[in-house]
């Protein structure tokens, strides 16, 4: 058995219908119990003053009780003990019209006076077919316009579904119509169009990598390639062809080299790189990598300054973080020109955490390439010829060596100022 | 000193035999798992060295085999792989030593004469070549008489090349066991041309006859020759 899920708009004016049938109802029994509660207070209230008048002709005038009885039309019995002293005729009333009594006791006489409640059972009766007939009418009306009010509510979603399902890969910078921003559905398509945002720029940045990638890939490709050609074109001396093939295997030691940190990016993003962390003294990491690389600042007549200060512990992979702080500080004394200085620093900012600085004294970058850099490939200057830039890995992998070590990486620079990278670790 | 190589591919096998046998080893190419796994059971060799993705047999799996029949030859495997697991995993199998793909020949020989050399206590106590003297307990370098002032790295370095004299080190070999940084990654390779140029200055520069070279594209070898 098959039970159809109904629609958002059915079950929406069902439960509208309910509602509103549920509270008339409710509201319909309330207005009859009032109206019937009233009418028989009154009725009483009259006989009650039935009786009294009664009473007065009883205990004034006995002998007046039939011509009270005629004048009025009330319907009396008055008696004393077991004998009658007056009963209006037809007395007592019963059979079809219905009737209702009080009675008057004292201790020589008693008094029962009674009224015709037809009236009272008529109006109620109206009133009842009344309810009985708005009621199914009220509920159908609310059925019907719920479900025309539940239609145009929804409408936006329809189109949202529609629109969303015509967004593919190759159209991601399509958007959602936003109606009304602040609405429920106003705020469900602008989360809708911030994850579209966000997926756009991933795709975007797998294009752009796959781009970069190629042409890194390719250009070495085409040296080995060319450099082979060409010289296989003529006849060369020994020492030619040792020239050349020299020159060959420059290039298959470049693209070792991409393929290496391609590879070890790759692991690193699939989180496939086993970290063994240890406790480390940043200051110890930071005095290494910068006696490894000082050749590279005295080669250019750079001052590399190191400051370390107290110490910082921290807990991280020393291998992979001493990558990462390499590339950074070669970096620094790539772009920093000969007889600049260069500053690192391993110390702690207020909030407690490790903080490693490398402050160069290069061209800086720009504003709008800061946020880029860290990618994969990406250039500052791109027309840089690849003998001045490495990879165009240095600093994606930087990143990760940082961030797997539970820390971030921030960049301050503007053009023509310098750079400095900050890389801030939790301290242990 | 016999060599079996144990590679499929061609132009790789034959890269390996040319470059083994100018270093005088005899060869013995298999291109296949099974021819392997027969000559290295009917043959005897002082050294192995086997590819791990082969056709039909797993590299491992052969060298498994071997080691649980008794064989003693040190293997050097050959592997495109280099998560750690699968460099475990080949050491677990009886293997002597990896090296991953692409490799650079004059690794590949200094890993085998090291693996030949595997057992024989290093009793050097002082290294030369033509004039170029160093004590490795004095830590004092001579060249024609002359003493040298060299740095720690610089030292290392020359004795580095000095112990492989006449052969080519690559800057991988030197960053690996001169720097000490496994990581491959790792931007070294400036870091070792200045070392070398600075080495060069100190030992070539005030004689006339030149013993470090530069082998383009391939790295460094200490040797009197051709300038």
């Amino acid at each position: 058995m098959r039970i159809a899920v109904p629609t958002v708009r059915a079950r929406l004016t069902l439960w509208h219908a309910a509602a509103l049938t549920l509270v008339v109802c409710l509201f319909a029994v309330g207005v009859f119990v009032f109206v019937r509660t009233s009418l028989y207070r009154t009725l009483d209230q009259q006989i009650r003053e039935d009786l009294a008048t009664i009473e007065k002709v009883y205990r004034e005038e006995t002998g007046d009780l039939g011509e009270l009885a005629l004048r009025t039309g009330m319907q009396f019995e008055v008696t004393e003990g077991s004998t009658v002293i007056h009963r209006t005729a037809g007395w007592p009333p019963a059979g079809a019209v219905p009737f209702r009594r009080a009675a008057l006791d004292d201790s020589t006489h008693r008094i029962i006076a009674a009224r015709d409640e037809r009236s009272v059972r008529q109006t109620l009766w109206t009133l009842a077919v009344i309810m009985a007939t708005a009621i199914p009418c009220a509920v159908g009306v609310a059925i019907v316009g719920g479900y025309l009010l539940a239609g145009r509510v929804l409408a936006p979603v329809g189109a949202m579904a529609d629109t969303a399902r015509r967004i593919t890969a190759e159209s991601l910078d399509a958007r959602l119509p936003v109606a009304n921003s602040a609405d429920e559905f106003g705020r469900l398509a602008g989360v809708f169009n911030e994850t579209l945002s966000r997926l756009d720029a991933a795709f975007e940045q797998l294009r752009r990598f796959t781009a970069d990638a190629s042409h890194e890939l390719r250009t070495p490709l085409t040296a080995i390639r060319s450099v082979g050609e060409v010289a296989l074109q003529r006849s060369l001396p020994t020492e030619g062809y040792r020239e050349v093939i020299g020159s060959m295997l420059e290039e298959v030691d470049r693209l070792a080299r991409l393929v290496e940190n391609l590879l070890l990016l790759t692991r690193a993003e699939a989180g496939r790189i086993p970290l063994s962390r240890a406790i480390v003294d940043l200051r110890e990491l930071v005095a290494s990598v910068s006696d490894g690389l000082r050749v590279l600042a005295e080669e250019k007549n750079q001052e590399l300054i190191v400051e370390l200060s107290g110490p910082v512990a921290v807990h991280c992979d020393a291998t992979v973080l001493r990558q990462g702080i390499t590339n950074l500080l070669h970096n620094a004394i790539k772009y920093t020109p000969p007889k600049g200085v260069i500053r690192v620093a391993a110390t702690s900012n207020a909030s407690g955490d490790a903080v490693i600085e490398v402050q160069d004294s290069g061209p800086g970058i720009p504003a709008v390439d800061q946020q880029r850099v860290f990618e994969r490939f990406y250039r500052v200057d791109q027309a840089r010829s690849r003998d001045t830039g490495g990879t165009g890995l240095g600093l994606a992998i930087a990143r990760w060596t940082v961030e797997a070590s539970g820390g971030r990486i921030e960049l301050e620079s503007m053009a023509g100022q310098g750079a400095l990278f900050r890389v801030v670790l939790p301290r242990f | 000193m016999r060599v079996l190589v144990v590679e499929d591919e061609k132009k790789v096998a034959k890269a390996l035999r040319e470059g083994l046998e100018a270093e005088h080893y005899d060869v013995r190419l298999a291109a296949s798992g099974e021819e392997g796994f027969f000559l290295a059971n009917h043959e005897t060799f002082d050294c192995v060295v086997l590819d791990l993705m082969l056709p039909h047999r797993d590299g491992l799996e052969i060298l498994t085999t071997l080691r649980k029949r008794g064989l003693q030859t040190p293997v050097l495997i050959l592997t495109a792989k280099d998560t750690v697991n699968d460099r475990v995993r080949g050491l677990d199998s009886g293997a002597d030593d990896y090296l991953v793909k692409p490799f650079a020949i004059p690794e590949l020989l200094a890993r085998i004469r090291a693996l030949l050399r595997r057992g024989r206590p290093d009793q050097i106590l002082k290294l030369q070549h033509e004039d170029l003297d160093m004590d490795l307990v004095t830590r004092r370098v001579v060249r024609s008489g002359q003493a040298l002032d060299l740095t720690v790295k610089e030292f290392e370095i020359l004795e580095y090349l000095l112990r492989h004299v006449g052969r080519v080190v690559s800057r991988e070999m030197l960053t690996r066991d001169v720097w000490r940084v496994a990581a491959r990654a790792t931007p070294l390779d400036n870091v070792i041309d200045v070392s070398i140029a600075r080495l060069r200055r100190k030992i070539d520069d005030p004689f006339p006859v030149k013993l470090l070279h530069t082998v383009r594209g391939v790295g460094f070898v200490l040797r009197r020759e051709r300038g």
